[in-house]
């Protein structure tokens, strides 16, 4: 239960079924996980991060719902929901994160929807397998890239959300067309009645409402592919312009680790402080977790959860005891099975992808 | 065990009867500050998005300059005398140095 003061400040926006979420923009609905809900490996339904980039769909009919798969494929076909959920079913706990994530710390500014640290969460998605719908329409050998079209509406002449991804990971095991998540048919807000589940990769793969799959020769070229969701290809001073012809899509996600509790400006009296949060590392594993209450002087292990999965988070704590009352900044700092670590300070792009820096809290600590 | 097998009718049905309750999301939408172009943006931005997105933005006038083409081009009517008043407007009243909005929390609606 929240407290009563979050309520009363925010009598604004009325979403049914996300209360006490964070709200970044209302139309589009774009909601937050705030600090005190990550508080469990699997992130409940209503606490799960909303992305969208356009209107969802104003019509729900599953009846009617169809998924076609064609292009390079030697027989194209379409599934109604029946046909798709009689398919073999597996499931991916994933952890699931806007390519946004953190973008408000990004300086200099730049434009997007102002995400802190929860554009994050992570679920249990089950459905069929893409790459058994691949199989069954055949794919040619000319067949490069898997393009995901879903149902958002469009406002304006704003670009269609397209999206596609390499037939290397649409065939991958893992990759699914998601029809439930947490055991119960997706929630419309999450892509109601499926989307693709592209694991460790930025949200942005995972295509909601799906209806349409197509097999492309090359990488899809509208908006959001590019100039959308493009990462520069050597490193960027901040601020600077990036040439397009030297960038490339966002795929997998990097280590990162985000302070869920204390947040930033609390103060605290007690002379035990639980510090926690979660770790990940997209298709990688998080292999250490460190904290520091000094600013980043000294370092010491934080405790791993034990609950793990290959493209899930880790949640971790720590106690702290400090010697005595006053400001103090906390850091956490993630590493992979790889050897990466995140770094000091993320790598600026003009649209402030895969933030990534240690994260730190600001905190004051009471006589 | 697949969630296939367990996902019959019934489910479905609940599903559907849950998915059929109206939107009852109610955008209230932050005011955009006062002068002579609130009317204006208000009315070319907000017919696709609501002013949380704008409110939230602290970007210096290049970059809102960048950001107000694009909306021109994905449709926003913006007549060609008033671009750069636009650009003028979000620079002053949303600029990098402003400090950030006061977080805001999601109310849990009503059912009806």
């Amino acid at each position: 239960m929240l407290p009563r003061s979050i309520w009363a400040a925010n009598l604004g926006v009325e979403v049914p079924g996300k209360a006490g979420m964070i709200v970044r923009s209302a139309r589009f609905l774009d909601l937050e996980t705030p600090g005190e809900f990550f508080d469990s490996w699997i992130t409940p339904l209503p606490h799960f991060f909303v992305r969208n980039h356009m209107h969802e769909p104003s019509t729900w009919d599953p009846d009617s719902w169809n998924l076609s798969i064609s292009g390079e494929v030697d027989h194209p076909l379409s599934l109604n929901l029946a046909e798709l959920t009689k398919m073999e079913t597996h499931t991916v706990t994933n952890t699931l994160e806007c390519a946004g994530n953190g973008r408000a710390f990004q300086q200099p500014k730049v434009p997007g929807v102002q995400w802190q640290r929860g554009a994050v969460g992570t679920a249990r998605f089950s459905g069929p397998r893409l790459r058994d719908l691949l199989q069954r329409a055949g794919i040619k050998a000319t067949g490069k890239h898997v393009m995901f079209r879903g149902r958002d509406e469009v406002p304006g002449k704003v670009p269609p959300f397209v999206r596609s991804i390499p037939v290397e990971k649409a065939t991958d095991a893992d990759t699914l067309i998601a029809t439930q998540m947490n055991g119960v048919p997706l929630p419309r807000h999450h892509g109601f009645p499926a989307r693709a589940l592209v694991p460790g990769w930025i949200g942005a793969a995972s295509c909601k409402w799906l209806t349409e799959i197509k097999v492309l020769d090359q990488e899809f070229d509208g908006n959001f592919m590019k100039p959308g969701y493009r990462m520069p290809n050597h490193p960027v001073s901040p601020g600077g312009e990036v040439n397009l012809a030297d960038t490339h899509a966002a795929t997998s996600l990097g280590v990162k680790s985000i302070i869920a509790q204390p947040t930033e400006g609390s103060s605290m009296k007690s002379h035990s402080i639980r510090i926690h949060g979660a770790a990940w590392a997209g298709e990688a594993a998080v292999a250490r977790l460190q904290i520091s209450t000094d600013g980043g002087t000294t370092w010491s292990d934080a405790r791993l959860g034990s609950q793990q999965a290959r493209y899930a988070w880790r949640l971790w704590d720590h106690v702290w005891r400090p010697q005595r009352p006053g400001e103090y900044i906390i850091m956490s700092r993630a590493t992979d099975d790889q050897g990466h670590t995140q770094p000091q300070s993320a790598a600026w792009n003009p649209s402030g992808y895969l933030y990534n820096a240690v994260d730190q809290v600001k905190v004051y600590v009471l006589a | 065990m697949s969630w296939l097998k367990r996902f019959d009718s019934r489910l479905w049905a609940g599903a559907i009867a849950w998915l059929a309750f109206p939107v009852l999301l109610q955008a209230q939408s932050p005011e955009l500050p006062p002068g002579p172009l609130q009317a204006k943006v208000r009315t070319a931005c907000t017919e696709c998005h609501d002013s949380h997105i704008i409110v939230q933005q602290r970007l210096n006038d290049k970059a809102w300059s960048k950001e107000v083409d694009k909306m021109i081009k994905w449709g926003a009517l913006v007549d060609s005398s008033d671009r750069n008043a636009f650009v003028g407007y979000l620079s002053v009243n949303f600029p990098p140095n402003k400090a950030p909005e006061p977080e805001e929390r999601a109310g849990p609606g009503k059912k009806k």
